[in-house]
Formats: structure tokens, C-alpha cells, sequence
């Protein structure tokens, strides 16, 4: 099999941000809603609206993202949103200490409050907001720059180049692969047909991983000579791929440091920006 | 003084993990501008004293050195790497492994920044080493998708972005169309010319005659056996060892009085039911991707011993692979004795024509022989009681008998080879089908088992007569063509171009040149000879008809 | 082999980092292509195998090294996303794997083997556990849901496919090691 990446250059704001700009506004968001435990849904929805617009802007194919936001939405709903709706644990103890209606009593005494939904949700939002950051990264960023963009923030030569290598590499493994995929099944190898029990069945996998495993192994040691007779890591490297942040970069970075440090300073000067259960909710259900 | 780029003062070595020394005593000097050849079969040193001289030896590789060897009047191990890089470029055997970034513009310029050069700099020295070797086209492309040809050429430019005063070239030559090699051969022979001392690593002495090299050293199990001008063919040159030219090797048999036994005469099998047939078979790998098989037709008959030959990239794999049902034709069908392959499970197909990989570590896998060859057979449900019987057979017939127990993947290279063709064998398939059966390999290795594999005189104990059918290989080796079989393709242009005898489809020397084909000294000889000869025979044989 | 000091980095290092990253990324990938043996909700990843492979035999710099670029580039290709805590939770499954490094003496002896399994199913406990907590602190989830939906089947699943398959990858790695020793 080919290996075919996920990204096709776009002319697209997104795309003509600098990765790391990309990177750090995703830690930005992140961290600002969890290091002071941001559960208010009036800063929740607005960074959902700005995640959600910067995802728009990328301008992703829904098919190519399809299966990736399956495995999202399974996860946020049946895995937190449920636990959260029946549990209620997780965020702050005030969604399940403090008395809030009923709205309907599952088994085992289990019963689902209005506080309960209403954490459930704001959990679901936030974990979207972080999502909604994450997918695009894959079609949206270069992989060739990845090594780059490792070293300019703050990784040394070597860690970033071995971002490079494997990058390089990974195609080379790729056809390996399917060559000996081709290989064992010319003597009758059938991936269909694996049987017997767990174990038995991992263990004919082996055909298949071993010989491209080995090879890789014996492949490393010549490398290892080409670099070094190309003088690799004796000193400092000039990297002639390298990143410059433009205006647009500082922008976005800046909205990301006021977006960290507005939510630690409303959650922790001024108290807002924990939970409760706004008013127009639980009139919903009273 | 004058400047000597090298001089090696007795020089021996030998791995720590290794008894024996791998150099004894060996001792030169070369000139700027000189281009030496470094002959000898595999194992003999060659990788072993580049090392030395690139400096490997004793940085990454320990053991036990003894003698000089010195760049410049400098002591090899008292350089830093980044002085010696910049002396000597080494190209190794494999560009695939050499390529480190994966577009030729970052592939080339790595050395260069490694030395943490200001970029300007590199971005000129890159320019000129591109424009050196004529590769600008390639600047902006990645380097996974390269030709063999390409990348052993941008491999080469990142090696002279160091410029470098000596050039260490390990069988640059390997799994490269004829046309390819030759090419890559001229570059080498100029960079000699503009003052550059070249050291050339390769057994096939034949091809590397195409860079005129100016002197030969000729090594035997670590030693030096000779070291003179090339055009002084030395009796010490083992013909069976190394691949020598035809008349070289009429000469010495003759001079040497080696007896020949009579070359066997052919026993021409009467053509049965056809065993594989191509029935205007079109194939692309995708919708949008171009045709690679455009129209092809095929008949493969018993008794065939066939020869595929074409260019790099032609479609040789592509074509052999519909052959085990491995691709299936997107136009047009392939019949195995009679039956549609899109009919068969891969497993039926197997039980009829067996395939051979390229590399063989791209199939071993198992602990030991005996169960990598019982995989096989195994999976295409032969009953246990027969299947130890076969792998006895199929080991005895590639004489790798006595070695059930031990580790496929601690052999050599030569006995993995032929491990692979042995696992072939135990599936009793008919046909054997064989993409380069001799790329990386060393000759005496190959000839070797070639001649087990191909032998169809009349008393032959080989494996064709004892198990198949008939036989396919892919070659890039014209003299393998020549020498081992009966009828030869040649597959250009999306189809077959020719089928026939060898001595009527090689005749074409236009023909075999637009299909990056080059003649060989042993196919003119043999046309020369062919009134007499009646057919194609190895250079050996070829000594008694030439007066 | 060549008798490095665990903790060294060099061009060494920075090779096997980088082909136990492709491999492993390669790998992932290609599971997620092809249906694999599933038990519940546990699915495996033969590829983790190799992950834990690369780290016992070349140390915790690889594994640290493959596990996180294998993990990026694994997700990248099948366009699962970035999530950096994930990434790093099979940077430390390698890295804890690779501790047992210098103690290995013979690929092929039982009690080399054993060793490198146990550190291997310790690093996979690590590993995972750093990125289900992180998990639990970032999606503000509890404990209960951490353990049971991330923990358990994902620690599961690895774990099985290494006691299976890593003893056979260091035996054969012992033949390939005794042809070409440094
Ligand atoms: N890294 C190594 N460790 C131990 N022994 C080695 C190593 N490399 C080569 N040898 C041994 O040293 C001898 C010479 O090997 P070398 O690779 O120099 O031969 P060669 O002429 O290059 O063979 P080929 O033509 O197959 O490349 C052989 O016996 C080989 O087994
Ligand atoms: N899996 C694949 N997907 C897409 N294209 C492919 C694939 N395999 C090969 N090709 C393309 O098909 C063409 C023929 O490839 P093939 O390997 O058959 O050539 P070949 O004659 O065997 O070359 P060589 O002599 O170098 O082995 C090449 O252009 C190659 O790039
Ligand atoms: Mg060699
Ligand atoms: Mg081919």
C-alpha cells in the first residue's frame, strides 16, 4: 500500500498559520479550561464558537474526517456524556452535593437531576471544544514540517531530526510491508483466515511483522554509517527549512494568551466561571 | 612533496565478533585523479577496507587494527569526522538506505548542514553539485519516488555537497538497469577525470570496465592477490569468482589449459498444454493511475526456461505478479492450466506457480528452516505426513541439507537465497517464478545455484527436471539471459516487444538498447561464435570454439 | 551488539528512534485498515509489540522517541487527530520498556525474555495511565470512567499482544544481531 497523508495543501487562513502558532493556541485552550476548572457554559459556548470557527475555516472534506468524528462523538457521548448524565462525577462536587430536582429515576436508585444533564452537557461541550482543535491538525499541517517546527520550540537537533527520519522512513516501511504481505501470501498466507484463540491468532501475525520488523533493524545499522560519514550531530545544524512568525501568527497567539489568562483571572480574581445551573434550564424542567 | 590522497601502510583488521582477520597486510597508494577498482567475491574485504579508509574502522566498527592508513599524510584515526567527511564521500552499496530526508533538496544539502555552514553557502554548493550531475529536474521531488538510476545519483550529490577529495564508491551498481549502470559509470569516470581519486567497489568487473579504471586490486579472503593496470589481465583473476569479460575468460581457460567438459546439448521438450496463459490482459493499480500492462499476450509452456528482461519501472513485477493471482487483471483474463485466476483463492494458485521475492527478508520469518518451510505447505493443506518428506527434498535440491534447525535469519545472504527458493519448492508448485534472482547476490554465489535451478541437458539431477515445469526469472543480467535460458522477453512500451530464442530476440542490438538493454561482451562473443556454437553458451564452454 | 550505556544519545539513537517510529506509526495505521482480533471491547494493536521491541532492544531514548513521534504520525495517517497526552503516554510505555536494556545479555534466553516482557506490561500500565489521568483531568471525567473506559481495554489489549509477540520478535532479533554484530 501507499502511503497517502491526510494533507493537501489549502489556501486557507488556517494553513498559512505558522504549526507552532497552531500548537500553542491549542494549549492555550486547553489548559485554560482546565487548570482553573472552567465549567461556566457563558465561557464554554464562546470558546466552542471560536474553535468551531477556526475548524470551519480549515475547510475539511467531511469525508475525509468522517470516521475520526464517529470515534469522537461515540466516545463524548456513550463513554463522558452518559457517565457524566448518571454519575454526575468528575467535574466539580457541586453537581452532585448540592440538592437539585430530579428529573427521572433510572435503576438502582441511580437518579438523573437537572444539575446532572446540565453537567453532562457543559462536560460534552467542553470536550468538543478540545477535539474540534485537534482533528484538523493531520489534514491541515505539513508533516514535513512537524521536525521543524519541534526544534523551533525549544527540542534539540537530534529529538527533531528523528521527527525528520521517521518521516522519511515511514513510506519505505509502508512498501515493505505490503511486500511481504505479497510474499507470505504467494505461499498461501491468508490474512482472512486467521484462527483459533486470541493468542493463536496473534501469533500468526507473525509472518507479516517479523520479516519487515528484521529488516528495518538491519537497515538502521547502514544509516547509521551514512550519517555519520555525513558528519551528523558533531555540531550545531543550520537548518535551511526553518519558520518565521508572521502578523497573522501573532494574532492568533495572542488570542490565545488572552484566552488562558482571562480564564485563570475570571475563575480565580473574580470567582466566576465555576458550575451552577442557570435559571432558564431549570425552568426547563420545573 | 607531492600530495598522496591516500596511502595505506599494511593494513590489518579484524571484528571483535570474528575469528578470522577480515585484511591481512594489504598496502597502496593512490594518485589525485586516479580511479582504482576494487575486485573480489563476496566476504573477501571490499566493504571492510572502505571502512578503513572512510574512517568507520575504528570509530563505529571495533576491533583489532593494525598498520596506516593515512589522507593526506593524516592518520585516519586521529581525524574528527567532520575533517573526514570532508575528504572522503563514501557512496554505500544501497542508495535506498544512504537517502536520509525525504525530498532531494534536504537530501542533498544534509551534509552541508551538518557542518552548521552559513546558508547561502549551502544553498550554492547544493546548486552546484545538482547542476554537476545534472539534476535540477529532480530538485524539488521526493526522493521515496525516485528511479533506482535517481536515487543512486542524489545520493551521490549529497555526497559531493562535502566536496570531497577521494571518492569511495561500495557497488554503486546494484539492482540498476544496464543503460542505468553505464550511465551512473561515465559520471564516476568524470569526477575521476576532474582530479577526484575514485575507489570503485564492485565484483562485476565486467560492467566496471565501462569507468576505465586505471589500476585493479584484486582481494582474496582479505589479502591482496593483485594490484596492476587493468589492461595486464592477471592469471590470478578467478573467472568463476568474480564476473570477468568473455575474452578474458577464453583467454585464461585457454592459457591456463582449464578443461571444459562439452557444453551439454539442449533436450528440447515437445510443447504440451500451455501451463499459463495471458489473454489481452490490461492493468492499471488505480483508476486514475496510467496502464502499466497495455494488451499483453502470453503463453507459458512445459519445459520453458524463460528469460524477462526490460527497463527500470517497465512493469516486469507488475506483470510476474498476475501470474500468482497476486494482481488481477482490470481488462482481458490470465488462465493457470486452464482456470481464471479470478476464479482461484491464492492458496490454489500457489499449489500451481510458485514465486520467489526479490529479497529474501522479505519472507523469512520463522525460528527455524525447517518450520519457515513448512509454512507453505501448511497453509495450502497438504496432510503432515507428506510434508516433512518434501522439505528434505526441497533442502537436499538447494544443498542446504543439515541445516533444518538452525535460524533462517542468521544465514548468509546466498543461503537465505536459496532457503527462499527451497520454501518455494517444499509447496510443490510447477512453475517457478524468480523478480532478480541474482540482484545483491555475489557471482560464484549465484552461477552456483543458477546452474542447479536452469541445467536441462539430458543428465541433469537438477530441480527443474525433478520438480518444475518450467521457469521465469527476471533479470537485469543480459549474461543470465544468455547463458541459462531458452526462450527470452522483452518487456517494454506497457507489452511484450519480443518473444523467442535467445539468439534471435538478442540478435537486435538496436532493439535491446531502446529497452535500456545493453550487449555484453559474452552475448557479442556468442553471436559471433553462433555459426559454430549453433546456440548460446557460457563463456567456459565458448573457449573450445575459439581458435 | 554494541555495549551503549543506557541513557546515551547519539546518531545510534536517533536511527532506531526514528524507523520504531515509521514502523510503529506504519503499523497503527495499517490496523486500522485491517480488522484484527477483537475480544469486547478490547482491540488490539500488534504494533505496541513493536513499540516495546524497539525500546527493550535499543533503550528508553527510542523508546521514548518512537512511541511519541510513532503515536503523532500513527494518528496523522489515519487522521485521528493530535492529542498530545496520548502521544506521550506511548512515548513513556517505550521509555519504561527500554529501561531493561542493559540488563538484556541474549535475546534468545528465557530469562532475558521474561524481563523485557515484565518491564514491557509495566511501561503499558505507565503509559496508558499517565493518558487516561490526563485524560480525566482534561475532560474533567472521574476516575471510575478513566479506569473502565480507558484504562482497562486499552491496557488489556496491549498487554496481550505483548506477552505473545514480543518473545518472538526478540528471538528472531537474537539470529538477525549474530550476523551483523558491531
Ligand atoms: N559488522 C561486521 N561484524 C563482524 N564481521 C563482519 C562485519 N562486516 C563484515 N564482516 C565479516 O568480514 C568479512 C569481510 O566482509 P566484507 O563485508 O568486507 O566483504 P565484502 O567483500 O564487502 O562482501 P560483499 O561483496 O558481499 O559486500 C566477512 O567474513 C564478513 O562476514
Ligand atoms: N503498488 C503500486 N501502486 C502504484 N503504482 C505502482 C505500484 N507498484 C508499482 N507501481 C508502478 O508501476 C510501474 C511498474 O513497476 P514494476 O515494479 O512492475 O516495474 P519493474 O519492471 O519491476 O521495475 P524494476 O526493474 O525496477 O523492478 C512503476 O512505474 C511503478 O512506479
Ligand atoms: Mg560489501
Ligand atoms: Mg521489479
Amino acid at each position: 500500500m501507499l502511503v497517502t497523508w491526510k494533507y493537501r495543501p489549502r489556501n486557507t487562513f488556517i494553513q498559512k498559520l505558522d504549526p507552532r502558532t497552531r500548537l500553542i493556541f491549542m494549549l492555550c485552550v486547553i489548559f485554560g479550561l482546565t487548570i482553573p476548572e472552567i465549567w461556566d457554559f457563558r465561557i464554554l459556548l464562546p470558546l466552542f464558537l471560536v474553535s468551531l470557527t477556526l475548524y470551519l475555516m480549515a475547510r475539511i472534506e467531511w469525508k475525509d474526517v468522517k470516521r475520526a468524528w464517529m470515534y469522537i462523538f461515540i466516545l463524548v457521548f456513550f463513554i463522558v456524556g452518559l457517565n457524566g448524565l448518571l454519575s454526575g462525577r468528575g467535574g466539580p462536587s457541586s453537581v452532585t452535593s448540592l440538592p437539585s430536582p430530579v428529573v427521572m429515576e433510572v435503576l438502582w436508585g441511580i437518579d438523573i437531576t437537572v444539575s446532572k444533564m446540565w453537567f453532562a452537557l457543559n462536560q460534552m461541550t467542553r470536550m468538543l471544544t478540545m477535539a474540534i482543535l485537534a482533528i484538523p491538525i493531520p489534514y491541515t499541517m505539513d508533516p514535513n514540517i512537524y521536525g521543524t517546527a519541534f526544534r523551533r520550540m525549544g527540542a534539540s537537533d537530534k529529538v527533531s531530526f528523528t521527527m525528520d527520519l521517521a518521516f522519511r522512513f515511514l513510506p519505505t516501511f509502508a512498501r515493505d510491508f505490503s511486500i511481504t504481505m505479497d510474499a507470505q501470501r504467494a505461499r498461501g498466507y491468508e490474512m482472512e483466515k486467521l484462527s483459533g484463540g486470541i493468542a493463536g491468532r496473534l501469533r500468526r501475525l507473525a509472518p507479516l511483522i517479523i520479516p519487515v520488523v528484521m529488516q528495518s533493524t538491519v537497515t538502521g545499522e547502514e544509516v547509521i554509517d551514512a550519517m555519520d560519514l555525513r558528519a551528523f550531530g558533531t555540531k550545531p545544524r543550520t537548518w535551511l527549512k526553518d519558520l518565521k512568525y508572521a502578523p497573522r501568527d501573532y494574532i492568533i497567539l495572542g488570542l490565545g494568551v488572552v484566552i488562558f489568562v482571562g480564564c485563570c483571572v475570571l475563575k480565580w480574581v473574580f470567582g466566576v466561571g465555576g458550575f451552577f445551573v442557570p435559571d432558564f434550564f431549570l425552568n426547563l424542567f420545573v | 612533496m607531492i600530495d598522496k590522497p591516500l596511502v595505506i601502510e599494511n593494513l590489518t583488521f579484524k571484528y571483535r565478533t570474528r575469528p578470522e582477520l577480515a585484511l591481512e597486510n594489504v598496502s597502496l597508494e593512490l594518485k589525485p585523479g586516479e580511479l582504482l577498482l576494487i575486485a573480489g567475491s563476496s566476504g573477501c574485504g571490499k566493504t571492510t577496507l572502505a571502512r578503513c579508509i572512510n574512517g568507520l574502522i575504528p570509530r563505529s566498527y571495533r576491533g583489532e587494527r593494525s598498520g596506516r592508513v593515512l589522507l593526506h599524510g593524516r592518520e585516519v584515526a586521529d581525524m574528527h569526522i567532520p575533517e573526514m567527511a570532508q575528504v572522503v564521500g563514501t557512496l554505500l552499496q544501497d542508495p535506498e538506505r544512504q537517502i536520509v530526508a525525504s525530498n532531494v533538496f534536504n537530501e542533498v544539502a544534509f551534509g552541508p548542514e551538518n557542518l552548521g555552514l552559513p546558508r547561502d553557502e549551502i544553498l550554492q554548493r547544493v546548486d552546484m553539485a545538482l547542476k554537476r550531475l545534472k539534476l535540477e529536474y529532480l530538485r524539488e521531488r521526493e526522493t521515496f519516488n525516485l528511479s533506482g538510476g535517481e536515487k543512486q545519483k542524489v545520493a551521490l550529490a549529497g555526497v559531493l555537497t562535502m566536496n570531497p577529495s577521494i571518492l569511495l564508491l561500495d557497488e554503486p551498481l546494484a539492482s540498476l538497469d544496464p543503460a542505468s549502470a553505464h550511465e551512473a559509470l561515465e559520471v564516476f569516470r568524470s569526477l575521476a577525470d576532474e582530479g577526484k581519486t575514485v575507489i570503485l567497489v564492485e565484483h562485476r568487473v565486467e560492467d566496471a570496465i565501462g569507468a576505465k579504471p586505471d589500476r585493479l586490486l584484486y582481494m582474496d579472503e582479505g589479502k591482496v592477490k593483485y594490484l596492476g593496470p587493468i589492461d595486464k589481465m592477471p592469471k590470478e583473476i578467478d573467472h568463476t569468482k568474480v564476473k570477468l569479460p568473455a575474452p578474458w575468460v577464453v583467454q585464461r581457460v585457454k592459457s591456463l589449459n582449464i578443461k571444459t567438459e562439452p557444453a551439454p546439448k539442449h533436450v528440447e521438450t515437445e510443447r504440451g498444454e500451455p501451463l499459463v496463459v495471458f489473454e489481452d490482459v490490461d492493468f492499471q493499480y488505480d483508476s486514475d493511475l496510467p496502464l502499466i500492462l497495455n494488451n499483453v499476450n502470453l503463453k507459458i509452456y512445459p519445459g520453458d526456461l524463460i528469460a524477462l528482461l526490460g527497463p527500470n519501472g517497465a512493469g516486469k513485477s507488475t506483470l510476474v505478479k498476475h501470474a500468482i493471482g497476486l494482481l488481477k487483471p482490470t481488462k482481458g483474463r490470465v488462465l493457470i492450466e486452464g482456470q481464471d485466476t479470478r476464479k482461484m483463492s491464492v492458496a490454489q494458485i500457489a499449489r500451481a506457480v510458485g514465486y520467489v521475492f526479490q529479497s529474501p527478508t522479505h519472507m523469512l520469518y520463522a525460528p527455524t528452516v525447517r518450520e519457515e518451510l513448512e509454512f507453505g505447505p501448511k497453509n495450502l493443506g497438504y496432510d503432515d505426513q507428506q510434508i516433512p518428506q518434501f522439505i528434505k527434498e526441497s533442502l537436499d535440491t538447494v544443498n542446504l541439507g543439515g541445516f533444518d534447525e538452525y535460524p533462517p535469519l542468521a544465514l548468509s545472504f546466498g543461503q537465505q537465497k536459496r532457503t527462499t527458493i527451497a520454501a518455494v519448492l517444499a509447496m510443490r508448485s510447477k512453475i517457478l517464478v524468480m523478480d532478480e534472482p541474482t540482484a545483491g547476490q555475489d557471482f560464484a554465489n549465484y552461477t552456483h545455484f543458477m546452474d542447479t535451478l536452469c541445467d536441462v541437458s539430458e543428465n541433469a539431477q537438477s530441480i527443474l527436471s525433478a520438480n518444475f515445469a518450467a521457469t521465469l526469472f527476471i533479470t537485469h543480467d543480459l549474461d543470465l539471459a544468455v547463458t541459462y535460458a531458452n526462450r527470452v522477453l522483452l518487456f517494454g512500451d506497457k507489452h511484450i516487444v519480443a518473444d523467442g530464442k535467445p539468439q534471435d530476440v538478442l540478435k537486435d542490438a538496436d532493439m535491446l538498447l531502446k529497452y535500456r538493454v545493453r550487449p555484453t561482451s559474452l552475448l557479442k562473443l556468442n553471436l559471433d561464435l553462433l555459426p559454430k556454437t549453433g546456440r548460446f553458451l557460457p563463456a567456459e564452454a565458448l573457449a573450445a570454439y575459439v581458435p | 551488539m554494541n555495549e551503549s550505556n543506557t541513557w546515551e544519545f547519539g546518531t545510534r539513537q536517533v536511527v532506531y528512534g526514528a524507523i520504531g517510529a515509521a514502523l510503529y506509526g506504519v503499523l497503527s495505521w495499517v490496523t486500522n485498515i485491517f480488522p484484527l482480533p477483537a475480544a469486547g471491547n478490547v482491540t488490539f494493536r500488534p504494533a505496541v509489540a513493536v513499540l516495546i521491541f524497539f525500546g527493550a532492544a535499543y533503550g528508553p531514548w527510542v523508546g521514548l522517541l518512537a512511541g511519541f513521534i510513532g503515536n503523532t504520525l500513527g494518528d496523522a495517517l489515519s487522521g485521528w487527530g493530535f492529542y498530545w497526552n496520548w502521544s506521550l503516554g506511548n512515548g513513556i510505555m517505550g521509555l519504561v520498556a527500554g529501561l531493561v536494556m542493559s540488563q538484556i545479555k541474549d535475546f534468545r534466553a528465557q530469562g532475558d525474555i521474561i524481563k523485557a516482557v515484565i518491564y514491557g506490561v509495566i511501561g503499558i500500565a505507565v503509559g496508558i495511565l499517565f493518558a487516561c489521568l490526563t485524560e480525566m483531568f482534561v475532560g474533567g471525567i472521574d476516575l471510575n470512567t478513566a479506569l473502565v473506559g480507558y484504562f482497562v481495554p486499552a491496557f488489556l489489549g496491549n498487554a496481550v499482544v505483548t506477552v505473545v509477540l514480543l518473545p518472538i520478535l526478540m528471538v528472531a532479533f537474537a539470529a538477525v544481531a549474530s550476523r551483523r554484530g558491531r
